[in-house]
């Protein structure tokens, strides 16, 4: 069973149609880019299949069950999202910030249990945040507070990611370290994740999959390498750009 | 444009109206206007009407500009006089010399009225510049300052024998003229000032790019800044002088601007004192009209709310998001306590020792001591009564501004700030003008769904910019104008049941019986416990609609269910202390400022302060003027201001 399916969407702000009558499946158990030049409708795309938003017509289901139909206890449970922007939060330390991750489990009243506990701080150690987890959230830097929030995704222990953007603000060091981090737990455990990415060649290194958008439209879907061709980098993003093999990965530059 | 030139000739058309029902048009003398030549109505339409209507047009242009230049040089679409403090602070030091030193008032108010708009406005100003002039704080900061300047002048004019402190809230904004010479003063004013603001466009265009930006374009912001606040400054401490409070006109005139299509900061500039002109004269035309057909005259003060309010509601959905992001950044890092429970404990036993103490402490008829063995059965129930009714009622505000910081992610929020009390107010008069004779539950109710209504409106009109902080705070002053316009102008209405509402405006304790006291502090204690219990809810609410609905919060009932609550608990708590009180402001910043963070300890924390506030503000109460009682909410407003100013000096300066 596919992880998404999307049977003709569409999605409107006043003025502007950001989703254009699409029809899509989201494969289990992979790491999907989600592509696009700018304005293309990936944010709104992982918005809408992280049930943020409900599109304006059009079906989407998640493991075969329409979005809407889920309790959003239960949906948070299976779907972890991380928005583009994340908020600041005030005076929460780390650690506090991560077991929030657990709400989706325990509710407004439900008192923590060990494998709450066990979650939390298998969580912190994954994302390297053990030495961290008694500081304030708002003296982090920015790498380690996108690695704190990732942890409190981890924590909610859905079985699928979607990261909005997760590396714009880092560095290209904790750019590796995230994605290597994701791919890392898809390989071991089968986590699905859906990223938006901006790095074309960032995707072809650490995701299986790719979906490409362009003004709203499926322009691309399919396996990363069918990215990675000339062609198809000039259809999603209108740039002539060259491939080149490098260290065994296809790279992209533009000419 | 095309609405701008339809309410234009509507101005003109109302003034003419009133005009032409005093006099038609082949009785109107000819130049020159001598009062000797003139019958009665000739000159009271050359010497009152006529300058009356310039005067609307000049001091509506001056607010106008004052707002814009505030709004350019803070980049801040909610600054303004009144949102500054700065009116307040004229309006202070006018009634202060009034009362202490009329010989001040010898060379006109202008120079009084612009030292205490100084006064006024540099503090708030200085604790906006620690923080890159944030907007919200600079808000919080002005809004305060002008919060503690109109209770002084309360308490001012009560000293002095006044019975009606309340109508000092809402006095001023007459715009009535005996001659030309406050037109001629606002005229003389008007046309350097406009000078001067074009002289100012090109360097504010360049701030409006940010502190940084500007400065790395090569501009000196110190002298931009101070010259451009001077300015508008003295523009609204000259309309004081003239004409008084006249609120609203500075906040709405720049918005009308852009909204009339002044995308650039020279339109902006240009058009907002026309905008403030036409806004004024509309409302003193409506004014004008009613009383020319035999209507209540009203203060133009009042009436500037009663149309700016809805305006600006109107306006809101049309006005871009205008606070650039990260302007709130400078807010710095927040200071947390390591030992919650202790600060939690000690404030416990700080509302107990304090009640003890107020209960049998006091001030009787031979001076301050604590009450006589012979006296104690009389007087102690009374006492327990009111002590216990101002520990509930500051609980309940201070735990719904609790929640609905929590709930907007704002500091800023608060049931006072949000409009919530002014809908408990028109809940309130509501109740009395329609039921006869309500009894106390009715009047709870009254104004608990009052409050609840009035933030429901501003929800569902916030709700759309996932409750964007700079909108909603505009949607709440605008509710709140709205409300003490519509209580304005109940007053000046003669109905006998105007004082009942007016009683009840003030806030006092005096009515409050043993079984509505206890009644009050269950629905108190009630609260804290269902805040303790939502406290994962509040935990996480602040972090934003995104991640509240990633991790499965159920988030439009919960937001309802909340802000239901805040509405109720404030509208109960207003029926003791009065609408004004800020105690559902100060308390959860108090609480914050003691390094109370985690929503659970927040809101206990915030809880236990607004008793303690509240007790203390009882007991001020009781024995500032004894044997007279004061006011609660004003006594309130006295006492938790100052210390919350010095929570904001203190944060700033971490």
């Amino acid at each position: 069973m596919s992880l998404f399916s999307l049977a003709d969407v569409s999605f409107d702000v006043p003025g502007r149609r950001l989703i254009d009558h699409l029809s899509l499946e989201i494969a289990e158990g992979a790491v999907t880019a989600l592509v696009g030049r700018n304005g293309s409708g990936k944010s709104t795309l992982l918005k809408l299949i992280a049930g943020q938003n409900r599109p304006a017509s059009g079906r989407i289901a998640h493991a075969g069950r329409a979005l809407a139909d889920w309790p959003p206890r239960d949906l948070a449970r299976q779907i972890a999202y991380l928005p583009q922007v994340t908020p600041v939060a005030e005076g929460i330390r780390l650690a506090e910030l991560v077991a929030l991750g657990r709400y989706p489990w325990r509710g407004a009243l439900g008192r923590f249990r060990p494998e709450d506990h066990a979650a939390v701080s298998d969580a912190m150690q994954r994302c390297g945040l053990r030495p961290l987890a008694d500081r304030l959230v708002d003296t982090l830097s920015g790498g380690e507070r996108q690695r704190g929030w990732i942890a409190m995704m981890l924590a909610q222990g859905a079985r699928t990611l979607l990261l909005d953007e997760p590396t714009s603000a880092l560095d290209i060091a904790h750019q590796v370290e995230v994605l290597g981090l994701v791919q890392t737990m898809s390989r071991e455990t089968g986590l699905s994740a859906v990223i938006v990415l901006h790095d074309v060649n960032l995707a072809a290194r650490y995701c299986d999959r790719v979906v490409a958008l362009d003004g709203g439209r499926l322009a691309l879907d399919g396996p990363v390498r069918d990215l990675m061709t000339p062609e198809a980098l000039a259809r999603v993003y209108g740039l002539p750009m060259e491939v080149v093999p490098r260290s065994g990965y296809p790279f992209a530059v533009p000419l | 444009m095309k609405p701008a030139l339809a309410a234009a000739a509507l101005a003109v058309g109302l003034w003419a109206f009133a005009a032409l029902s005093l006099l038609s048009l082949a009785d109107w003398p000819g130049l020159p206007w001598r009062a000797e030549s003139l019958g009665i109505d000739q000159i009271l339409l050359t010497h009152g009407l006529m300058p009356r209507g310039a005067v609307a047009l000049l001091a509506g242009a001056c607010l106008g500009l004052a707002g814009a230049l505030m709004q350019a040089v803070l980049r801040n679409p909610l600054a303004d006089p009144s949102t500054l403090g700065t009116a307040a602070g004229a309006q202070l030091a006018l009634v202060a010399a009034t009362i202490f030193a009329p010989a001040a008032l010898a060379n006109g108010a202008l120079p009084v009225a612009l030292a205490g708009a100084l006064a006024v406005t540099l503090p708030v100003l200085a604790i906006g510049a620690r923080r890159g002039f944030a907007p919200v704080t600079v808000t919080i900061a002005g809004m305060l300052a002008g919060m503690l300047c109109a209770a002084v002048a309360t308490a001012l004019t009560l000293a002095q024998g006044h019975y009606l402190l309340s109508l000092v809230i809402w006095n001023g904004g007459a715009l009535s003229q005996q001659d030309w010479s406050g037109a001629r003063n606002l005229a003389l004013a008007l046309l350097p000032a406009l000078a001067l603001a074009a002289l100012l466009a090109r360097p504010l265009m360049v701030l409006s790019l940010g502190a940084e930006a500007a400065r790395g374009l090569g501009l000196s912001l110190a002298p931009l800044r101070a010259g451009a606040i001077l300015l508008a400054v003295a523009l609204s401490a000259l309309v004081s002088a003239e004409v008084g409070l006249v609120g609203f006109v500075g906040l709405a005139a720049p918005a009308i601007a852009r909204a009339m299509g002044a995308r650039s900061l020279k339109a902006r500039l240009l058009l907002s004192p026309l905008a403030g002109a036409l806004v004024l004269s509309l409302a003193d035309g409506v004014l004008l009209t009613l009383k020319a057909l035999g209507g209540p005259s009203l203060s133009t003060g009042a009436m500037t709310g009663l149309i700016g309010g809805p305006l600006l509601l109107w306006l809101l959905p049309r006005m871009a998001a205008q606070v650039p992001p990260g302007a709130e950044a400078g807010d710095g890092r927040s200071y947390r306590t390591a030992h919650p429970r202790r600060v939690l404990a000690l404030l416990l036993s700080g509302v107990v020792a304090l009640s003890l103490l107020t209960l049998f402490g006091g001030r009787g008829p031979e001076g301050w001591g604590v009450i006589p063995a012979a006296l104690q059965g009389t007087f102690l129930p009374l006492r327990a009564t009111t002590i216990t009714a101002a520990l509930a009622a500051g609980a309940l505000l201070a735990g719904s501004g609790a929640v609905l910081q929590r709930l907007t992610a704002n500091p800023m929020a608060a049931p006072e700030v949000l409009g919530v009390t002014g809908g408990a107010a028109l809940g309130y008069a509501a109740t009395v003008f329609l039921i006869p004779a309500p009894g106390p539950l009715a009047l709870a109710l009254g104004s608990g769904l009052g409050g609840a209504l009035a933030l429901t409106a501003l929800t569902a009109l916030a709700l759309r910019a996932d409750l964007a902080p700079a909108r909603l705070l505009l949607a709440g002053l605008a509710i709140g104008a709205f409300a003490s316009s519509v209580l304005a102008a109940i007053m000046a209405s003669s109905d006998p049941r105007a004082w009942v509402v007016l009683g009840w405006l003030a806030g006092s304790t005096a009515q409050v019986t043993p079984t509505g006291a206890a009644m009050l502090a269950a629905f108190a204690l009630i609260f804290l416990v269902a805040l303790i219990a939502a406290a994962r809810w509040l935990e996480i609410l602040p972090l934003g609609a995104p991640v509240s609905r990633a991790l499965g919060l159920p988030l439009t009932p919960l937001r309802l269910t909340l802000i239901l609550s805040a509405g109720l608990a404030t509208g109960a708590a207003s029926l003791l202390v009065g609408p004004v009180s800020f105690i559902g402001l100060m308390a959860p910043q108090l609480a914050r400022g003691l390094g109370l963070v985690r929503a659970a300890s927040f809101v206990t924390g915030s809880w236990l302060i607004g008793a303690l506030l509240m007790c203390i503000a009882a007991f001020g109460a009781r024995t500032a003027t004894f044997p007279y009682d004061l006011p609660l909410g004003l006594v309130a407003t006295l006492v938790g201001a100052p210390w919350l100013f010095l929570t904001l000096l203190r944060s700033t300066a971490a």
